[in-house]
């Protein structure tokens, strides 16, 4: 994978390295895509995508509605201001 | 010009779409749980009615049904997506390949998909502000293809599209948002989160312009997304957006595969269809039908159901008389009752109307005029104000007063009065 | 004979019974590094412990990231909800590696050791749950595995790990790395507990639309299929031991065959490319600001925000989020992650034609317990290859079975039986049977009454 390709994909997935991690995760990565490659000549292109390793049955929830009772706990987790969690700038 | 929308509508269910927190909250942060705010082990269990209004809305824009719906994750970064990826559709949508009609053209309809809202972000200059009573809640976004030419289709194009949704039980009060692609040349830009049809045409025009002059400085249009600002009624490049390189879709694993072959669903009037088709079955104007039941089911409802038994004058005249004293939700029953009066010459004053529209007894003697006697009474104030008849071709007031001094008498449907008396004037000119 | 779980909770217990259990557990966690957290007030049923990717209510739960430190979940997960509270008394979070992403339990600081030597690995990722499990007594874990997260950890600390057909357990409330694989399952000293457990575990879920409402088999048609494949490359002393374990099930009257399923290695790039495209977008909502560690700068722009949020990923859970990205980049997805799925269809068939008459049997794992150093110093193919005979069933869903076979050089040696899709009890009675003329040894009996 090129120089350009990788520093793409960290931006994709908002992941910063320091330069040596950077490039020992490069090494790694791949050495692993060269293994994800013998894949491609697995026969199995017959086959549908198994999305799920079972077969799901389709479930539904009945439209009605049923209040959290922990609110509060769940707020607890971030930083609130006027009722609003506070995020990042944008 | 080709333009491409990509329009977002909520849909009309109680709860959210992969949770059972209220859809409708008012206070910041109320109606939240563990699956909306995306927290670290909860899982989504689909809306069985969001299912159900989604295909609603599908099959109402005349699209192919996926005989099996599924979802899939787009993977974004933004402060109001709680999980950092959507829950959304694409191949396996509800539908696709659809179409609305604008009447002299079909506009396109690529997909109608299912998915949930993101929360709501409020800027401020330090941080942002998020309201996860909005997260989750299921959306429809209809997907065109870039058939709409110009302004005017656009409007049409958006009228019909919320006359639609109307009628298949969404909430049009809500203003619709939309994503406007908009492109002269072959290079296509992408204005996000346009908010109602009057942003929409303000965005567009100012697109059009600026690329427009981009084209004519023989400059280069740059293949972007912008955002419109409603206040300087202008579009600026806004942040960049992931492309589908990076969305990375994959299958949602924790839902399951749809059928849509079992799910009842109400067929959905188009009203500008019915319209078209009263119109040359029975000779009403299009144009009015379409004005008075293209946002009003009800009157829709008592016009097919009137129509049976009377001319077609005669019932839009009474559904005009009773939008006008907002008595619309009379009963069939009555609505009859109201014709046959009508049909005999016979016109009803207030008092009558809101008798009927409240199912009470009254007094036909007391509550209805012959027009002849209307004609009467329009003769008689004409002869005695010559003074009024001469100027009333220049002051309309003193057309206004005839018609006022009518009304004291027999409080009956203003239009009717004046319509009359404008032919009696005619005939003494 | 082992005293049942109903027994052991409704028993007479000394006073101090639990004062003393965790005491003695805080202090033997001093060495094996076990639990994140111990709870100091549990006071009565059998102790259970649950590996810290699975929400207790109100107790810190991280997955062993500190991306997560200090997430209290509101809500138990329903796994753990139904244990009945006056039969299990919950005694603290198991380490693992970090979000599961580990074969030898060494991808989280303060790592687990092994019970029978603390110069060992204890195997991964739900390895303080075989820790816990090989030291106490009376216990029982509630762990998780993706790959082979049950049976590694317990083939190399020598006790039962039990693994549910995908869809029988409720995933409510395990914090996800690949939702298609993810099972909860059960670690204990014997098949009798670990069942046990199970049954109070599993049935549909309101909160999970995969947990399927499908009735539990114990079909036994006495039958063993050795895949040729799975032992290839098996260290000599595994295979000469593994040897034995078969001519021992065949004196309780098994047959035994050899069958042949070449493709079975793209199961390992194929798993991997699965669990790393949806681990990369289940890890997307670590951001430093709803839950977990916080950033704290909100003035920072968002994308620099979060990118510093998530510095804070192991070295796995970074090169496993990039690689997911890959993986499944609209560019390349037909060529990994859809022809992944597509092999994962294929292994199914072909697995579900070998089990419909027979358990494939092998050893849980190709390699003896590796020192923390070998561990350390392996690069990651070399580490992932090694998964290669706990995959395919993990791959597939389908239900499958760790148990003590051996000892060698005083470490434990597994044996891994698999079965067709909700056949989970007849695994489960095979190692029962198994268990009347083998001892399990454990060098810790914590808790003994």
């Amino acid at each position: 994978m090129d120089e350009n390709e990788f520093d793409r994909l960290l931006k994709t997935c908002r992941l910063s390295l320091a330069p040596e991690e950077k490039a020992q995760i490069k090494k790694d990565i791949d050495n692993i895509i060269e293994y994800f490659n013998t894949l491609s000549d697995a026969k199995c292109d017959d086959f549908a995508p198994a999305y799920q390793p079972i077969k799901v049955p389709p479930r539904y929830r009945k439209d009605a509605v049923e209040h959290f009772k922990e609110t509060g706990k769940l707020l607890k987790n971030s930083k609130i201001y006027r009722f609003f969690i506070v995020g990042p700038k944008i | 010009m080709k333009i491409g929308l990509e329009v977002h509508v909520a849909l009309p269910t109680r709860s959210k779409l992969f949770c059972s927190c209220s859809a409708d909250a008012e206070e910041p942060n109320t109606a939240i749980c563990p699956i909306c705010l995306g927290f670290p082990g909860s899982k989504p269990m689909l809306n069985e009615d969001a299912l159900k209004s989604a295909l609603t809305v599908a099959k109402a824009l005349h699209c192919k049904i996926n005989p099996e719906t599924y979802f899939l994750r787009k993977v974004y970064f933004y402060p109001d997506l709680p999980k950092s990826y959507q829950i959304t559709q694409l191949d396996g949508a509800v539908g696709h390949d659809g179409y609305v009609d604008i009447g002299h053209k079909k506009i396109r309809i690529r997909r109608v998909q299912l998915e949930e809202d993101p929360a709501k972000i409020i800027r401020e200059d330090e941080y942002s502000l998020l309201d996860f009573n909005r997260s989750g809640i299921p959306l429809n976004e209809i997907v065109t293809e870039p058939d709409i030419e110009t302004e005017d289709e656009l409007r049409l194009f958006f009228n019909e599209l919320r006359s639609i949704l109307y009628y298949a039980g969404v909430d049009i009060t809500k203003e619709m948002k939309a994503d406007l692609n908009i492109s002269l040349s072959d290079v296509r830009v992408e204005i996000k989160n346009v908010t109602g049809i009057k942003n929409l045409v303000d965005a567009e025009r100012f697109e059009v312009k600026r690329q427009t002059e981009l084209i004519s400085a023989n400059q280069k249009i740059r293949k972007e997304t912008r955002s419109y600002n409603a206040e300087t009624m202008s579009t600026v490049s806004s942040r960049e957006k992931e492309s589908d390189e990076e969305y990375g879709f994959i299958y949602e694993p924790d839902l399951a595969v749809y059928p849509t072959g079992n799910v009842q669903t109400p067929n959905v009037i188009i009203a500008s269809e019915v319209a078209k088709e009263l119109s040359v079955k029975y000779g009403f104007n299009q144009v009015t039908l379409k004005e008075l039941t293209m946002f009003d089911k009800k009157s829709l409802e008592l016009i097919l159901h009137g129509i049976k038994g009377s001319k077609s004058d005669t019932v839009l005249n009474a559904i005009e008389l009773l939008k006008r004293q907002g008595a619309i939700t009379i009963s069939e029953q009555n609505f009859d009752k109201m014709l046959s009066y009508l049909d005999k010459g016979l016109l009803l004053n207030e008092d009558a109307i809101k008798a009927l529209q409240e199912n009470r007894e009254f007094s036909v003697e007391g509550s209805t005029v012959k027009t002849e006697e209307i004609d009467r009474e329009i003769n008689a104030i004409v002869s005695q104000r010559p003074d009024l008849v001469k100027e009333y071709k220049s002051n309309s007031k003193a057309f206004n007063f005839i018609v006022g001094m009518v009304l004291k008498k027999h409080k009956v449907n203003p239009k009717y009065i004046s319509e009359r008396l404008a032919e009696i004037l005619k005939d003494k000119a | 004979m082992n005293q049942s779980i109903s027994e052991f909770a409704k028993s007479q217990k000394p006073d101090n019974y639990y004062s003393e259990l965790v005491k003695k557990v805080g202090e033997l966690n001093q060495k094996f590094r076990m639990f994140s957290n111990i709870n100091q007030d549990i006071s009565s049923g059998l102790p259970f412990s649950v590996k810290d990717n699975i929400c207790v209510k109100d107790v810190e739960s991280t997955a062993s990231s500190k991306i997560l430190s200090g997430y209290l979940p509101p809500f138990n997960a329903t796994a753990v909800d139904r244990l009945p509270t006056d039969e299990f008394g919950f005694l603290g979070k198991t380490k693992m590696d970090e979000f599961g992403f580990g074969t030898f339990g060494i991808n989280c600081p303060e790592h687990p050791l092994n019970p029978f030597d603390e110069r060992y690995v204890a195997g991964g990722s739900s390895s303080g749950s075989a820790v816990a499990t090989a030291i106490l007594k009376h216990h029982v874990s509630i762990a998780e595995s993706t790959g082979g997260s049950i049976s590694s950890p317990s083939s190399f600390c020598g006790v039962v790990g039990f693994t549910p057909s995908y869809g029988t357990v409720s995933r409510y409330g395990l914090i996800d790395y690949a939702n298609s694989l993810d099972k909860i399952g059960v670690m204990a000293r014997s098949a009798s507990d670990a069942r046990y457990v199970f049954d109070k575990m599993k049935g549909s879920d309101n909160y999970d639309t995969t947990c399927v409402d499908h009735g539990v088999s114990s079909l036994n048609k006495k039958k063993l299929v050795i895949i040729d494949q799975l032992v290839n490359g098996i260290d000599s002393e595994i295979l000469g031991s593994f040897d034995r374990v078969i001519s021992k099930f065949e004196g309780m009257g098994y047959s035994v065959e050899h069958k042949s399923i070449p493709f079975i290695e793209k199961a390992i790039p194929a798993y991997y490319i699965i669990s790393m495209a949806e681990a990369s977008t289940n890890l997307a909502k670590y951001t430093g600001f709803k839950y977990g560690l916080k950033v704290g700068d909100f003035s920072k722009p968002y994308n620099d925000f979060f990118t510093e949020a998530r510095s804070s990923f192991g070295i796995e859970a970074k090169r496993r989020v990039v690689l997911g990205t890959f993986v499944r980049s609209a560019s390349v997805k037909s060529r990994y992650y859809e022809k992944a799925l597509r092999l994962r269809a294929m292994l199914i068939a072909t697995l579900n034609d070998v089990l419909k008459d027979a358990f494939i049997i092998s050893p849980s794992m190709p390699i003896k317990v590796p020192k923390v150093e070998e561990a350390m110093e392996m690069d990651p193919v070399t580490a992932y290859k090694i998964d290669y005979l706990t995959i395919p069933p993990n791959l597939a869903g389908l239900p499958h079975i760790s148990f003590p076979s051996d000892y060698i050089g005083g470490m434990p040696v597994g044996t891994q039986l698999v079965t067709n899709h909700f056949n989970d009890y007849a695994i489960l009675d095979v190692v029962a049977e198994w268990e009347k003329s083998f001892k399990y040894k454990f060098k810790y009996e914590v808790g003994a009454l």
